[in-house]
């Protein structure tokens, strides 16, 4: 690792005062953040997040600094913090800068170079996007056709566990009547794990060359599998492309009639707790879309973890730490499970892949065999699509 | 066109193969070629010669004879004890503008590969590199080789007509190395030649066997998942008798059985081996990821719904417990076999 | 002392899982096929861009191939290399390795006063790994090739550089100038630094050197300085897996997998 060091000058002040909007300048230096970063929680030394604002507003950048790369982007702390500091984004800044500086984590290139030759962070042939969809009647979008375009986005289209959140969706929109079309092979990153580590520059970039292509092939109203590309597209494109989250518009076609939940869920999986992705609860506020499709099918009983909606604690996935090894023991979900077994429910179910991921693993490595972890779509394309499905 | 050294027109009919060695013994590269260069010699009624660089490896060419050599030419100076590429291909140029074979063969090891590429350009001639097969003509004496390109995506033939030698280098394992006889019989000639030492540039400052971790560029990988319960001597065992290395999932990464080095996967390394071989593995994304560039993939899960088996060529559904026993002893008796 | 010279020569190459071949011409199908640097060269571009960090100097990208490469070859400037020069000609098309590395060799002649040329140790679309030792030999220079790591003394004008082998590894030192070959996945390429990268997708960053600009001789380029020629041309079956279920009792099943094993091995 490399030894840390620490520059503080006026350029680096004034270019970070950019990079992330002044967001720091508020802060008063409460230690709020620091409390309330799940880091805490699996660490003794928690990762200090208040003297990351203190570098930002001094305008400080610690090289080769491991840290930096710990923050989830959460924004747990931010629901806390007395100041309403964007603190993910202060991080994201303060990574921008390592980028600069060509000290990015280990692993981190990689994953950009991947974006760049492959249009996707996983190192999987771009013209294989859409091997997923291959024996299922996904059509390309066409806007006079179809009223949504499913942005699929790069994890669902590799990863054979979030492929099946991508097919259960397909089979949820086919049986309520949905006219859809995806992108396939020309579907572009979203971009948002570049994003994520911190480069702002190459991630404007994409945004700017991922708009063009939705327009161009007639977009207005995208729905995502995953709380990240919507969060994306909603609040870091420039354009006013409409974006919904996957429970969203499944919250929208229950309300429409469109879809109906009919045959009741075997009584052995009633009880279902539902972990609030980050991106969709406490960087977007959607809380209920995703309770409400669950507690559409008859049977579902839900139950609350302690932390939930604003609260929810983060599986560990996001701000790159997908890409990053985190130490067995040092993994936020393998508390989430906990809570979530506590609660007596036999379904975990979230709506994000990384969340999938996560959450999966650690119930796996706790070898606890009577909590299932799935997505709502695939919660809901079991019990709901079926009796759809009769009355046609 | 650029004219060779020599060409067909005065070419000898020979086949002539680099004999590299390392710490006194010859590199199984060598014996695969001698092997193949023996079947190749026999179908055309050639001779097949060894040319042999060192200092004090006279016994190599007995070995050499053995395995299918019909003549063995030596050059030896304490200045040669280790491989130079300028002091290598120096002789190697002067052995070959002697004798003037019609073929020339280099395993494509790293010096192999080094020697074939300069001595090609020296003699102004073609060179094949890393083929995969080699077929002979036998009524133009014209050498065909086999050369894969994109991950072995597109085979390509190639030929040469007018220039010599044919030179090509061979990938390593492509041929099966034939049985020594003692009693075959074959000369062993000593080069002339002149060596300055000033033409000898590069200096090796060390060489260090020992412990080296490099999962990256292995032959074979043998991976344990948490289906094989921590057993990874077994791993050990069978990457020992295979001649690879041992990776591994992330839970028993996580659960202490192995070090973290060895964990394969998106956040672990990312490996481009021959043959990879999955015990007890699911078969979740973030591992594939470190393997969906190996050539092969062989996969034993007593899960017959197993992810893994839509990402193996071979499956087994078998409880590892029985099977890698039961393999570790199949390879055992096979090597026993060929005297390993 | 004189600041470093630097060249990196590095190719195009369409992406593995792209490529195909026209049954009826016997060629690849380069058209509307997504591309990418050759993986290796990247290694060697970072090679060359750590000793720029360290010494200062200069590197220039040198490549040979059709002008589509100019687009690609940006992203390197982008990376901190100072100059791109591609060679470009029909006459220069169909070249083997022999007429490769010739063509090569007299570019960087034309740039002159070179201390150090980087190349990755292969090309994935076939040329495998001997463009560097014959780089070495038209050039009449040292070469040190599968490096994994490269340190120089600039001063002594010496490289010394250490390639992983069997359980351990090997240093190997030899003086300026050299070509070196950077081994696949030695280090981890950069991303382009966003600062410089505008300035690197300027029109006329990239000097194009047509078969005029190059003291060559035309018999020595191209598919008339290549001895060697494609008498076959296949696509094998690609990467997708077979998934073939053996059969039988453990024993059985052992024999089956000794019997595959040793066929690779
Ligand atoms: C951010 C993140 C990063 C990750 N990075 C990596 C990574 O780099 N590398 C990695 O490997 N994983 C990684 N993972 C974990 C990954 O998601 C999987 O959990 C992991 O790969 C599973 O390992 P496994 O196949 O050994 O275990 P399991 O999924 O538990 O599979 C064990 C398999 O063994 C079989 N089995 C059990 N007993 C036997 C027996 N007696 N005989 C035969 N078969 C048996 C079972 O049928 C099962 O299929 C990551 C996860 C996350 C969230
Ligand atoms: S909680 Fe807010 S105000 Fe308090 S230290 Fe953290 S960022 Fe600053
Ligand atoms: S965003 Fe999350 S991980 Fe990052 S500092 Fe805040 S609480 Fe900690």
């Amino acid at each position: 690792m490399p030894q840390t060091q620490i520059i503080l000058d006026d350029t680096t002040w004034e270019e970070l005062l950019e990079l992330t909007h002044g967001a720091a300048a508020v802060c008063f230096q409460c230690g709020v953040c620091t409390a309330t970063c799940p880091w805490g929680l699996v660490r003794e030394e928690t990762l200090s997040v208040r003297s990351y604002m203190r570098a930002a507003q001094l305008g400080l950048h610690k090289n080769g600094n491991e840290d930096l790369w710990l923050c989830t982007t959460c924004a747990q702390c931010e629901a806390y913090c007395p100041r309403g500091v964007e603190i993910a984004d202060v991080f994201r800044g303060l990574r921008y800068l390592a980028w600069k500086r060509n000290q990015p984590h280990h692993g981190l290139s990689t994953l950009l170079w991947s974006v760049y030759w492959n249009n996707n962070p996983w190192e999987q042939p771009p013209s294989q996007r859409a091997n997923w969809a291959k024996d299922l009647a996904a059509p390309q979008f066409d806007p006079e056709k179809h009223e949504i375009l499913y942005y699929v986005g790069c994890t669902a289209s590799y990863d054979s566990r979030a492929q099946k959140v991508a097919r259960a969706l397909v089979k949820i929109f086919q049986a309520a009547g949905v006219s859809f079309g995806i992108l396939g092979e020309d579907e572009p990153c979203c971009g948002e794990e570049v994003l994520s580590v911190g480069h702002k520059l190459y991630f404007r970039e994409m945004a700017e060359k991922a708009t063009k292509t939705l327009r161009e092939r007639g977009v207005t109203q995208l729905v995502t599998t995953d709380p990240h590309s919507y969060d994306a597209f909603k609040n870091h494109y420039n354009d006013a492309i409409q974006p919904l989250h996957y429970t969203q518009y499944l919250a929208h076609l229950i309300d429409q009639g469109r879809l109906t939940p009919r045959s009741p869920i075997p009584n052995s999986q009633s009880l279902i707790t539902f972990h609030d992705p980050c991106y969709l609860s406490r960087h977007n506020a959607e809380i209920e879309a995703p309770r409400k499709v669950l507690s559409a099918i008859p049977g579902v009983e839900l139950v609350e973890m302690p932390n939930i909606a604003d609260d929810t604690l983060c599986c560990g996935g996001g701000g790159g730490r997908m890409w990053l090894e985190t130490e067995a023991g040092e993994r936020f979900s393998d508390l989430r499970v906990e809570e979530a077994l506590s609660t007596g429910a036999r379904i975990l179910a979230t709506a994000c892949p990384y969340c999938i991921a996560c959450l999966e693993d650690s119930v796996k490595a706790k070898g606890i065999e009577d909590l299932a972890v799935m997505d709502v779509a695939e919660i809901v394309a079991k019990n709901i699509v079926e009796s759809a499905l009769h009355e046609r | 066109m650029v004219e060779s050294l020599y060409n067909v027109e005065n070419e000898n009919p020979a086949i002539w193969v680099f004999l590299e060695h390392h710490d006194g013994v010859l590199e199984g590269v060598s014996l695969e070629l001698l092997s193949r260069g023996r079947q190749l010699a026999d179908v055309i009624g050639w001779e097949l010669t060894g040319l042999l660089i060192g200092h004090q490896v006279a016994s190599l060419a007995e070995e050499a004879i053995a395995l299918g050599a019909d003549r063995v030419i030596l050059a030896e100076h304490p200045l040669l004890e280790h491989f130079t590429v300028n002091g290598y291909v120096h002789v190697a140029q002067q052995a070959l503008l002697e004798y003037q074979p019609s073929i020339f063969l280099s395993g494509a090891t790293p010096d192999g590969r080094d020697l074939a590429g300069r001595l090609a350009v020296r003699m102004r001639t073609g060179l094949n590199a890393d083929c995969t097969d080699l077929r002979l003509d036998p009524k133009t004496g014209i050498l065909i080789c086999e050369v894969s390109g994109f991950g072995g995506g597109v085979l390509a033939l190639i030929e040469m007509e007018t220039h010599r030698p044919q030179m090509a280098t061979v990938r390593p394992g492509v041929f099966v190395p034939g049985e020594a006889d003692s009693g075959r019989a074959g000369s062993l000639v000593s080069l002339e030649f002149d060596l300055p030492p000033e033409i000898i540039q590069t200096r090796v400052v060390e060489r260090v066997s020992g412990e080296s971790l490099d999962l990256t560029q292995l032959p074979i990988l043998v991976c344990g998942g948490r289906g094989i319960h921590g057993h990874f001597e077994w791993m050990y065992e069978l990457a020992n008798l295979l001649g690879g290395d041992v990776g591994a999932t992330r839970p028993p990464v996580d659960e202490g059985h192995i070090e973290r080095q060895r964990q394969i996967g998106s956040t672990g390394a990312i490996c481009r081996p021959k043959v990879a071989i999955c015990f007890g593995i699911s078969g979740a994304f973030h591992f594939i990821v470190g393997i969906q560039e190996a050539d092969m993939v062989i996969a034993i899960n007593n899960d017959p719904k197993a992810e893994i088996f839509d990402h193996a060529d071979y499956c087994i559904v078998g409880d590892t417990h029985e099977i890698v026993p039961a393999l570790i002893q199949e390879i055992r008796d096979w090597k026993m076999e060929v005297g390993d | 002392m004189s600041t470093l010279h630097i060249v990196v020569c590095i190719k195009v190459v369409p992406k593995p899982e792209e490529i195909a071949v026209d049954q009826e011409t016997m060629l690849l199908i380069r058209d509307g096929v997504r591309s990418e640097i050759n993986p290796p060269d990247m290694n060697a571009i970072e090679m060359a861009l750590k000793l720029k960090d360290q010494y200062g100097g200069r590197i220039s990208i040198l490549s040979m191939g059709p002008l589509f490469f100019a687009d690609y070859l940006r992203a390197p400037l982008a990376m901190g290399a100072d100059h791109i020069y591609l060679m470009s000609d029909r006459q220069f098309g169909g070249a083997d390795t022999l007429a490769t590395t010739y063509t090569l060799a007299a570019g960087i002649r034309k740039l002159g006063n070179v201390d150090l040329i980087f190349c990755g140790e292969e090309s994935s679309d076939g040329a495998t790994g001997q463009v560097p030792a014959g780089l070495a030999e038209w050039l009449g220079i040292n070469q040190l090739t599968q490096m994994d790591e490269v340190v120089i003394d600039p001063k002594k004008k010496l490289a010394r550089g250490r390639r992983e082998i069997k359980g351990g590894h090997l240093t190997l030192e030899t003086p300026f100038p050299v070509v070196i070959s950077a081994k696949t996945a030695c280090n981890e390429p950069r991303f382009m630094d966003y600062t410089i990268k505008p300035w690197a997708f300027e029109e006329g960053r990239i000097t194009i050197w047509r078969r005029e600009d190059l003291e060559v001789e035309d018999d020595h380029i191209g598919l008339s300085g290549s001895p060697t020629r494609v008498s076959g041309l296949k696509q094998a079956p690609g990467r997708s897996r077979q998934r073939k279920f053996l059969k039988g009792n453990p024993a059985e099943i052992a024999n089956q997998l000794g019997k595959i094993l040793q066929a690779t091995s």
